[in-house]
């Protein structure tokens, strides 16, 4: 069957707003820190694939042509993939599959975004098909503040207390990017704070919702004999699957959420994974907003259907709880939305390798990374682990 | 090479079948056309590859559009932008891997539906330095042109050979754009558009999208009795801006070493016995021969003018037509690896190469050929 | 390098696209003209799919029976959108949703109004998931989906 790949380096910038560097510069400081950690150069590296959300978002075309240089590609294999949100997760299914082939031993993976050069959301309208649905998104949190609507009826739940299940995400989330020198929102909030914070798509408030973030992360995978000669512990890819579903929004559920569904169960049969709530140690899961992220946890099987806002009410997923999410602030401190999905499968690599300084969740052997994109369309789902 | 994978199955559609239909609908049909053809159900669909691209489409995340389109309703699916090769690419790792049995790999281009290729490939050049000096896909092919021609003598009527030999070869390909038996002649009063590069020099713009479906070894069998394995694939990306670059000897090369190594390829002009080479600008296709091996350094016109690279040369190349015949540009380079298959299949119709063993299929996207990728395809046993 | 030394080059990128319909949009919408919305019934699954399509994604198979659904339905989900972006329909506060129509087995993305959108409060107590709208067509339709300008409250 297919050979085993690790992850051998990680590196990424210091996100948030990088007016003072250029996109090609910002893409550059990702991969020397990737290069760097792994205590490799360019000249050790098989292949590059990288990718960003639509072109469009920086107003280049082509941008794994534009980057070349900064993504340290002349004169190798050199593949762009674009998934949208789930980008980032799609970049490093890519990396593991060049390592897996047989046909290249070490590979460099970059994720990147520099949503600061433009209007976002405006970019983001262009993914709407214009016949009928474009002009009715309202951006990305027009579609996710839909699904959380649903998901409050389809269960019955007041609206104040998922509100304040979200709030308390969202509190701990702010708290955790404090000890991530990388994260873009690093502020300490309380649920008052975000129960009060501005409506942006009701009934999501500004608190609720990720930033727009500049940054790169650069992720090297390895297959196993190269892997364990790497200075740093390799974090073994136990599992890893995708799926998506129609381009009409409103053709399926989701709620009951049958990409996210599947995208887990498939990774984690790979994985041998039957129990995730007690197999998985952390979860860095794809959560730019704090109400879509209830619905993962049961897509993930984390708890039963309508039972999220528990997990949160009893402290499961927070700091210090059994299952801990976004030790690293998550997607809603830092979302530079092509690096995204690669900035999880790299912080999942240093949790159960023990690296990740003072967001280190003790013991993590075993972690859980994802993203989701398209109009709530796609979802990818990565397994790391400290064991072969 | 690993775990062998085959091209077992061949879809296209192209021009009048597409124009006048939306991605939609010509992506679910190029896909029942290859599930029909394979006798392969929805259901047994394992993963897909397609590739088409954002600006290229004028909808974000453009695979988002389609993905239930392309039979991909709950399945494990990706897109990689801006080369139908890179699909191709990346199904062949995902098979190979052991994974997956089976990939279809897919791409679309409708370049009646968006700005004008110069637009879009304006797009690609860096914002500070090139976009303002109109830097786009023609202005870098006509930069490269006359370096080339400088260089080596090469000349405009050279160059017009491959354009008289592939608009003629497209003839009797149904899906090519612009069909013509043109003269020498004809090329060189074309009006100049970027000199040295005249109309006819340039390719066709056209909409197709195309499919393909790989099969590991073990299943093969399953689907046909003429497999096409892929016996090497190499690719390879320059530096980005052009004058950085040695436009005249570039990734092209590095990317064929590549896929002869592993095909076990040594003399490519012997060994080869039809290519299918993107070549959007005449000159292009005469410098592609040189850094694929064909001939040594400035002797592509030669190869030309001799009739090497004619249909019932020694080496025909585009006997579909290639690039200057249709360009649906995101797809083209699917469309060559297609075509190269069908070659060694034998079934290329009437632009069939008597026979063919093993086909090379070349694609190229970026400005005067930033990119480059090179796939070997060949019968067992060759 | 402080941000005060950096400069920064400004410009709105234009690009004129020329979508084809194909005939089965075509047709949407030329009965959506006339203030019809049809929809196209999958032969296996039997869902009524709208808008009308080429083919069910789920059963891949062609889906030509064309079946005019309801413009009424009920909210299966809403947002109230209050922030601005570039290339906006119209300027916040508006609220988007998913309708279930009358007949139809998908949800149908359109507006939904015909309520004072600078009064939360009026918003929850009128619009709710479940709740029943029509949809209120434009006078002249045009052939486009904006031809409905929103689902409103049937009380």
């Amino acid at each position: 069957m297919a050979r085993a790949v690790a992850v051998v380096g990680f590196g990424q910038t210091k996100h948030g707003r990088r007016d003072e560097v250029s996109y090609p510069e910002l893409v550059y400081e990702a991969v020397k820190a990737a290069l760097d950690d792994a205590g490799i150069t360019p000249d050790d590296i098989d292949a590059v694939v990288s990718g960003s959300m639509p072109p469009a978002m920086e107003g280049i075309g082509a941008p794994h042509l534009y980057l070349s240089d900064a993504l340290s590609a002349f004169g190798k294999p050199s593949i762009r993939v674009a998934t949208c949100g789930s980008t980032g997760i799609s970049i490093a299914q890519m990396a593991y599959y060049h390592v897996a082939s047989g046909l290249f031993d070490v590979v460099l993976a970059v994720g990147h975004e520099k949503m600061n050069e433009n209007d976002p959301q405006g970019t983001m309208t262009t993914v709407g098909e214009p016949y009928f649905q474009r002009p009715f998104s309202g951006g990305a949190p027009g579609i996710f503040s839909m699904q959380a609507h649903q998901y409050m009826y389809r269960y019955n739940l007041p609206e104040e207390r998922v509100r304040e299940a979200a709030a308390i995400i969202s509190v701990n989330h702010h708290e955790n990017a404090l000890d991530n020198p990388y994260a873009h929102i690093r502020m300490k909030i309380t649920v008052e704070d975000v129960l009060n914070s501005k409506i942006i798509a009701y009934p999501v408030r500004l608190l609720d919702v990720c930033p727009s973030s500049d940054g790169a992360a650069a992720v090297i995978f390895a297959a196993e004999e190269k892997a364990k000669r790497f200075p740093r512990k390799p974090a073994w890819v136990k599992g890893l699957y995708y799926a998506g579903e129609e381009a009409f929004f409103g053709d399926s559920d989701k709620v009951v959420w049958q990409s996210a569904i599947i995208a887990a169960r498939e990774a984690y049969r790979m994985a041998g994974i039957q129990n995730p709530r007690k197999e998985i140690d952390v979860a860095e899961v794809y959560n730019p907003f704090t109400f879509q992220e209830l619905i993962f946890y049961e897509c993930f099987g984390f708890c039963e259907p309508g039972e999220a806002c528990r997990l949160v009410e009893e402290g499961v997923v927070l700091r210090g709880g059994e299952l801990p999410c976004a030790p690293s602030g998550g997607v809603l401190c830092t979302n530079p939305i092509g690096a995204t999905g690669l900035i999880r499968v790299g912080e999942a690599a240093l949790q159960v390798t023990g690296r990740a300084g003072q967001r280190q969740v003790p013991g993590a052997k075993t972690a859980l990374a994802h993203a989701m994109g398209g109009v709530d369309q796609l979802n990818g789902v990565m397994i790391l682990s400290s064991e072969l | 090479m690993g775990r062998k994978v085959a091209i077992v199955g061949v879809a296209q559609l192209a021009n009048e079948e597409v124009s006048n239909y939306n991605i939609r609908e010509i992506t679910y049909r190029v896909i029942k056309d290859l599930l029909e053809q394979c006798g392969m159900k929805r259901d047994e669909i394992e993963t897909i590859v397609t590739s088409s691209s954002d600006y290229w489409q004028g909808i974000s995340c453009s695979n988002t559009f389609y993905y239930d389109a392309i039979g991909g309703y709950l399945k494990n699916s990706s897109k990689t932008e801006d080369d139908g090769a890179f699909a191709f690419l990346y199904g062949c790792l995902r098979v190979m891997s052991g994974h997956f049995d089976t990939a279809i790999v897919h791409a679309v281009t409708k370049c009646s539906e968006v700005p004008d290729p110069s637009t879009l490939t304006n797009l690609t050049a860096d914002p500070f330095y090139q976009r303002p000096l109109g830097l786009d896909d023609l202005s870098a092919a006509a930069l490269q042109a006359k370096l080339y021609m400088d260089r080596y003598g090469v000349t405009e009527e050279q160059a017009a050979r491959v354009v008289v030999k592939n608009l003629e070869n497209a003839l009797d390909n149904p899906y090519a754009a612009r069909r013509a038996k043109i003269t020498v002649d004809d090329v060189l009063r074309s009006e100049v558009v970027a000199y040295p590069l005249k109309t006819l020099d340039c390719p066709q713009d056209s909409d197709a999208t195309c499919a393909v479906l790989l099969a590991a070894e073990e299943k093969v069998g399953k689907f046909t009795d003429t497999p096409v394995w892929v016996k090497g694939v190499g690719w390879s990306v320059d530096n980005f801006f052009l004058g950085d670059r040695d436009l005249l000897n570039g990734a092209l090369a590095r990317a064929a070493k590549k896929a002869y190594a592993m095909a076990g390829i040594n003399r490519p002009r012997e060994e080869l016995d039809v290519a299918e080479i993107c070549a959007p600008y005449s000159f292009q296709e005469l410098l592609w021969y040189e850094q694929l091996g064909f001939c040594a350094a400035g002797e592509g016109g030669k190869l030309v003018d001799a009739g090497i690279t004619a249909r019932g040369g020694e080496l025909p190349v585009n006997p579909s037509g290639g690039v200057l015949a249709a360009n649906p540009y995101v797809a083209r380079g699917l469309i060559r690896i297609a075509e190269a298959a069908l070659q060694v299949m034998g079934k290329a119709g009437d632009r069939q190469v008597p026979g063919v063993k093993t086909a090379l299929a070349h694609s190229t996207h970026g400005l005067a050929g930033q990119h480059h990728s090179v796939i070997i395809l060949g019968k067992e046993g060759n | 390098m402080s941000q005060a030394e950096v400069k920064f080059l400004e410009q709105v990128v234009y690009l004129p696209y020329r979508w084809s319909m194909g005939p089965v949009y075509t047709r949407f919408f030329e009965e959506f003209k006339k203030k019809k919305i049809m929809g196209t019934r999958c032969p296996q699954c039997k869902r009524v799919l709208v808008p009308a399509r080429q083919f069910c994604p789920r059963c891949f198979v062609d889906t030509p029976e064309w079946v005019e659904v309801s413009d009424h339905g009920t909210i299966r989900t809403w947002a109230l959108i209050n922030f601005k972006f570039s290339g906006q329909p119209m300027d916040p506060p508006y609220i988007t949703g998913l309708i279930d129509l009358e007949g139809a087995d998908v949800g149908f993305l359109h507006f939904i109004g015909g309520v004072n959108l600078a009064d939360l409060a009026e918003v929850r107590a009128r619009i709710k998931i479940g709740g029943k709208v029509r949809a209120r067509w434009k006078e002249k339709p045009q052939g486009n989906i904006l031809d409905i300008e929103c689902f409103e409250p049937v009380d």
